[in-house]
């Protein structure tokens, strides 16, 4: 599902979803819903909705499985945010997805500390989750799954001495987890209210510090690679610092990763080029604006296109409802 | 983040390249051995192959090897079964070899474990071998975590991570994994010394200084006598190589553990301003500095007229000397400056 997205959004950037014809769109929305979970109206059985990652085990649903299939085949949580994200990249309207089964499967995730786990069979706990959770939630337009108390305050107990966020609490600061960190708390509508000026500062220094030959590292004394153009770039531009970098220079090292036969960008110059790194390589471009790439949305990554239809059926929900979701 | 951010679960893709001589789909991928059928092997006769079910027409066609799909349909076949047997633990051995990061196999895997009551010192071997392999899978390392709470023995944990910090001093799934078991199990006592040794073989290696806070904040904290002993700890790595990162940032962590300001710990100003007198450009230290005097100017507004000439001066030489890439961050920075302590 992870690497469907990148494949949708990246086309999206590049202006290349006319390519896909209407029946292939659908086709493809088709087989996204073909992977959510559907569960009972057993509260437990909801916990593990969402959808599933790919059709491993899709198969195994029938007259003859047992509770072992049920145990096992469970929505994930990253699968729950890229699906509903490719649905709205798709212009789907949204109106197959089980919306208290999701938010079930996003409750039932959250851990005493305010962190996230991926899924209920069990998996570890961490900043990725939060954001998938938030991002879902946002999306649904409905923030009650969370408690958005413990998951602010696991947030700023992430903050290392270096003033940047790690995965959790004492672990070293990272970009990746940064932008999680950040993009939650924007989604969340809590960015201003939690940070005050001085924490602010400090993490815009940290993250232009991660300019390093043009590219961007990770964390201190690492390489540039390319995904991080995307998770300091985009942290950058939430705080709106962006600005701050040498944009002209990470540019060109973005672009030296192409791989110039088989195309795609790979983690540094001269290294073999992924789906992850082609994605966000793009959407990292993307927030520069110099490039024939359509904006992306740095709190969601989807093109602000996509945003705009997300945020017409949030204006369609609202209207057509009486009743608060 | 690459595969610490994204851990992307996609089957592992072992098609042989067009034109390769050397028939590859028979291969299990890791020891070269022809590979025998689950579906030709005598002991799996009673187990009829469930395959995936893609749809008509599958969107994100993996090109699977026919062992890899061998293996998964009797995979579908056991789970749907609810088969919890020694082949069972067996099979999902071949499943996480093809795909360590299908968490689905672990998350079974684990459950045969508990069903049959197996020797998990021997899982633990297992997973050692797993994670030398796969040193930045996710799933790895939550299997190790689980197999030792199961066990309440974490006396291999920072031998495990030693093993794997000598290939990759930072992998960050190591460092989680370290400062887990060393709360858990209490095992701090020979923590500093450890990170002393990383730190004398790469004095840059950032993960060892997160380290070293965590230790410190863990065991004694930062009292009065750690601050002073921490700062000159940190100096003398200063001194070594002064243009790194790390411990520049670990020093200005240190300090402000302290209640009164930040030059008040020991000499910092001198030090810094002797190093500057030196000819020492380092963009760490100049920053250092600026840190050092927008600290004194927030508590001494009689000084700011001096303070942020000064400060102007070094943003400018950042700007336009020391920490050019940064440029548009330095003039931010005077602006802001500029209108918290101008006249």
């Amino acid at each position: 599902m992870a690497v469907l997205y990148f494949a949708l959004s990246g086309l999206d950037l590049l202006d290349g979803l006319s390519e896909l014809d209407k029946e292939e769109r659908q086709h493809i929305i088709n087989w996204i819903y073909s992977l959510q979970i559907l569960p009972g109206n057993d509260r437990d059985e909801q916990a593990c909705a969402g959808f599933r990652g790919g059709t491993t085990l899709a198969s195994c649903r029938g007259e003859s499985s047992c509770d072992t299939v049920s145990q096992l085949d469970c929505g994930h949580i990253t699968m729950t945010y890229t699906a509903l994200a490719s649905l709205i990249i798709l212009g789907d309207d949204l109106s197959r997805v089980e919306r208290p089964a999701v938010m079930a499967h996003v409750a039932a995730l959250q851990c005493p500390d305010g962190s996230f786990f991926s899924t209920r069979g069990g998996s570890e706990n961490d900043m990725r989750f939060m954001y998938c959770a938030a991002a879902i939630c946002y999306i649904l337009q409905d923030f009650s799954a969370i408690n958005t108390t413990s998951a602010t305050k696991y947030i700023l107990n992430s903050m290392s001495y270096e003033g940047a966020m790690g995965q959790g609490t004492h672990l070293e600061a990272h970009g990746g987890s940064s932008y999680c960190a950040i993009a939650t708390l924007h989604l969340l509508g809590k960015l201003d209210s939690s940070l005050s000026r001085t924490q602010r500062e400090r993490l815009v220094r940290w993250l232009v510090e991660r300019q390093s030959g043009g590219g961007l590292q990770g964390r201190p004394n690492k390489p540039p690679d390319t995904c991080y153009a995307f998770w300091i770039g985009a942290t950058l531009q939430i705080l709106g610092a962006l600005d701050y970098l040498d944009t002209a220079a990470l540019r060109q090292f973005v672009l030296s990763t192409q791989d110039p036969i088989t195309g795609g960008l790979a983690k540094y110059p001269n290294s073999n080029p992924d789906g992850l790194h082609t994605y966000l390589g793009i959407s990292g471009l993307s927030l520069l604006r110099k490039d024939n790439l359509k904006p992306v949305d740095p709190a969601l990554n989807i093109s602000q296109q996509a945003l705009s239809h997300l945020h017409q059926l949030h204006k369609n929900i609202s209207k057509n409802s009486t009743v608060p979701c | 983040m690459g595969s610490t951010a994204n851990n992307i679960t996609t089957e592992e893709n072992t098609t042989q390249a067009p034109g390769e001589e050397h028939d590859d789909s028979l291969d299990d991928g890791s020891d070269g051995e022809a590979w025998v059928f689950y579906r030709e092997r005598k002991e799996w006769a009673d187990i009829t192959p469930v395959p995936q079910d893609d749809g008509p027409h599958a969107v994100v066609k993996i090109a699977y090897t026919d062992p890899f799909t061998d293996v998964y349909d009797y995979l579908r076949a056991v789970v749907v079964k609810g088969e919890l047997s020694e082949r069972a633990l067996y099979l999902t051995e071949d499943a996480i070899n093809m795909n360590a990061a299908n968490y689905t196999v672990w998350q079974y895997r684990r459950k045969i474990l508990r069903h049959l009551g197996s020797d998990l010192e021997q899982e633990l071997n297992f997973c050692r071998e797993m994670i030398e392999m796969n040193p930045k899978n996710y799933q790895v390392w939550h299997h190790r975590r689980v197999i030792v709470e199961w066990l309440g023995d974490g006396s291999k944990e920072l031998k495990l991570t030693e093993i794997i910090f000598s290939q990759d001093a930072k992998n960050y799934h190591a460092w989680e994994h370290r400062q887990w078991a060393l709360k858990t199990f209490k095992l701090y006592d020979r923590e500093l010394d450890y990170v002393d040794l990383l730190l004398e073989e790469d004095v840059r290696n950032n993960s060892a200084w997160n380290q070293r806070h965590f230790t410190i904040s863990q065991t004694t904290g930062f009292t009065k006598e750690v601050i002073q002993r921490e700062v000159e700890y940190t100096k003398a790595a200063i001194a070594k190589v002064v243009d790194n990162e790390s411990p520049w940032s670990y020093l200005r962590g240190v300090v402000q553990h302290c209640e009164g300001s930040l030059a008040s710990v020991g000499d910092l100003w001198e030090w810094c301003q002797k190093m500057h007198d030196e000819g020492q450009c380092s963009p760490h230290l100049l920053t250092f500095m600026l840190d050092l005097m927008e600290d004194r100017m927030e508590r001494q507004p009689d000084l700011r007229p001096t303070l942020l000439k000064r400060c102007l001066e070094i943003c400018e030489s950042l700007a336009t000397k020391y920490d050019r890439i940064r440029r548009e961050y330095w003039r931010y920075i005077e602006r802001n400056l500029s209108h918290r302590f101008g006249a």
